[in-house]
């Protein structure tokens, strides 16, 4: 049926407008921003440069250090949140025992809000008063530097983001699982095959599109991540675990430096687009061998 | 019993490893909890673990929250609970409006016209303040509107090239979600403070931080709805429309009641991101509207190892989201869900 009445105009307009407004031109604003230098402390008139905001960017080494932490804390994050879910999925699909109950619970943690998570992993990591480090000292180890040395930090930032991003996955995948065909798997049962076989020859082509999907929107958001950082580490010790987004918010609310932020946040931005096109460009030739 | 479900050893040993993630998921929201409750001692003499066993319980973290002595607590709960919720009820409604027009109505819009509201607005805006020397809210203001108002009036000139429909305009909302958000908060920043010169203020306002949250949840919420309207039968708005039903009234009476339980999925899914949301509320609020999670994230820092009190602010953000999405699990099992399963 094919209906046409000016009266569409008036439902989709409301929506687009706002986005157009909040969300498209503040970013053509900031891409203007971008070409000029623009302080507001101190104050200097604003004057076009052209590229050498972007040149700046480009050859200052803290740029190319948070854009490692950045894809570092993503990437191996993902990877893991990916493993271990797809684990948990799959037996909540088998229906493990207590599958009601794990479904809820399992949920919980991507509602808290992630300024409160990050509270709570810094007493858990605390030197002297976490229970975390009791037990380390139980068992004979020493007194581990969670959130003051390099590695440990972002360790432990690691470990946050796949306590409460892993139920994302978790929630998809399952969603997933329980939509596959069960005449595959009688066959298959039918010829004998293991459950590892059966794994790798069914599920996992199967599950290729939406682990895909997944995987695609889990590394997006996980580059946008600022709160849990803000709280836990403030980008310390130094500068080891300062993501993108909290150098950015650095640049542009303790220094004012505009021109410099609105460059740097567009950088980021080609950053996510690049990640995104080499993603999808390396992802096709296997999600077409298995359509 | 299918055939995919875990039979003998295997059906334990993922037991025990469930319950293993199971450990690891509740400890930190129980860990949380105790610590709300214990007393200064309780929390610098060491870990504890127990409640009655390792140290004795107190609400004294919880009236001290309560009683408002450590600053305005409450100011910043009200604030974050009225933002959430409104911001999440016009994005569910506005995003069901767009989502019902993307999915009964033809849209055509040429990829050319888009180009010129990027190239007009862009240089409108760079003009009016070298040229014209405006001040930059003005210059932003006039490039707007004249961009918008040439685009959409060159959308209707034969213009070559693409043609977008309306699954590229779903695809144009939904990919609003793939730009970092720093992007958008800090020229939102420096645009709201810029209009706020002209006398309209929008920093730290009700209104300036329910935008924002309105334009950044529109596009899951536009992807979401559209699924759930597309399912919906045809056959009762045909019957409303051959009575002359207008579209309006088809719109309230209809489709939304029908689509009931896609909205409420909807609005809790927003609610969660509106309500846990920091980026956006750290760069447009300062005092007045400042939220929950803002002035928890402060909390450290200001009060270093007060690991009672900081518990039971925290506790306060995130105890509504169990509540809600606790709630959400009731109702899809008592089947008012069940309509969008279908």
């Amino acid at each position: 049926m094919t209906r046409d009445d000016p009266v569409k105009h008036l439902f989709l307009w409301p929506a687009f407008l706002v986005v157009l407004a909040v969300a498209i031109f503040p970013l053509i604003y900031s891409l203007a921003n971008s070409f000029m230098s623009l302080r507001l402390v101190p104050p200097i008139p604003a004057r076009f440069v052209g590229t050498s905001n972007y040149a700046d960017l480009l050859s200052n080494p803290r740029f190319w250090q948070t854009v490692r932490t950045t894809s570092l804390i993503a990437f191996v994050s993902v990877a893991l949140q990916f493993m271990i879910g797809f684990g948990i999925a799959l037996a909540l699909a088998k229906r493990v025992k207590g599958v009601e109950f794990f479904r809820v619970t399992f949920l919980m943690p991507m509602l808290v809000a992630p300024v409160a998570v990050a509270l709570v992993a810094r007493q858990l990591l605390n030197p002297t008063m976490g229970p975390l480090n009791e037990l380390a000292t139980f068992f004979g180890f020493p007194n581990l530097p969670y959130l003051t040395e390099a590695k440990w930090a972002l360790g432990s930032l690691i470990a946050v983001e796949i306590w409460q991003w892993t139920p994302f996955v978790i929630l998809l995948l399952l969603a997933g699982l329980q939509g596959l065909p069960d005449d595959v798997y009688e066959a298959a049962e039918l010829e004998n095959a293991s459950p590892w076989q059966q794994f790798w020859g069914i599920t996992f082509p199967m599950m290729l599109p939406i682990s895909a999907a997944v995987i695609f929107i889990r590394i997006v958001e996980s580059f946008k991540i600022i709160d849990t950082v803000f709280v836990m580490t403030g980008g310390g010790p130094g500068i080891a675990t300062e993501t993108l987004t909290l150098f950015a918010y650095q640049e542009g609310f303790k220094k004012f430096n505009l021109g410099y932020t609105s460059a740097l946040s567009f950088l980021f931005l080609a950053v996510v687009l690049i990640l995104s096109l080499v993603y999808l460009a390396l992802l096709k030739p296997w999600l077409e061998k298995y359509k | 019993m299918s055939v995919r479900n875990l039979r003998g050893p295997r059906a334990w040993i993922a037991f025990a490893l469930c319950c293993v993630w199971f450990a690891f998921t509740v400890f930190p929201l129980y860990w949380v909890a105790i610590t709300s409750l214990k007393t200064p001692p309780d929390v610098v003499g060491g870990p504890t673990y127990l409640p009655f066993v390792d140290f004795q319980p107190t609400l004294k973290a919880w009236r001290e929250l309560f009683s408002g002595i450590r600053g305005e607590f409450y100011s910043n709960f009200w604030s974050s609970a009225i933002v959430a919720v409104s911001s999440s009820f016009f994005a569910t409604l506005l995003g069901a409006m767009a989502a019902y027009a993307l999915v009964r109505f033809p849209f055509r819009v040429k990829l050319l016209s888009g180009v010129l509201f990027f190239v007009l607005a862009m240089g409108g805006f760079l003009a009016g303040r070298y040229w014209l020397g405006l001040p930059p809210a003005t210059a932003s203001i006039l490039s707007f509107c004249g961009a918008l108002a040439l685009s959409v009036f060159a959308n209707r000139l034969a213009l070559p090239g693409k043609v977008m429909m309306n699954d590229d305009i779903v695809f144009w909302f939904v990919s609003q979600r793939l730009f970092p958000p720093i992007v958008v908060a800090f020229a939102l920043f420096l645009l709201y403070t810029e209009i706020g010169k002209l006398g309209f203020k929008l920093t730290d306002t009700y209104l300036g931080l329910t935008l924002a949250y309105v334009a950044f949840s529109l596009p899951i919420v536009v992807w979401l709805m559209r699924d759930f309207i597309s399912a919906l039968p045809l056959e009762v708005e045909e019957a409303a429309l051959v009575d002359n039903v207008p579209y309006w009234r088809i719109f309230f009476e209809i489709v939304l009641p029908m689509c009931r339980p896609g909205l409420i999925a909807t609005f809790v899914i927003t609610l969660a991101f509106t309500w846990n949301e920091f980026l956006f509320a750290l760069f447009l609020t300062n005092s007045e509207w400042q939220t929950l999670p803002v002035l928890i994230a402060g909390q450290n820092s200001q009060r270093g190892d007060e690991w009672w009190a900081i518990s039971a602010a925290a506790l306060v953000a995130i105890v509504p989201m169990i509540v809600v999405a606790g709630l959400l699990g009731r109702l899809m099992r008592s089947g008012l869900l069940s309509g969008a399963v279908k």
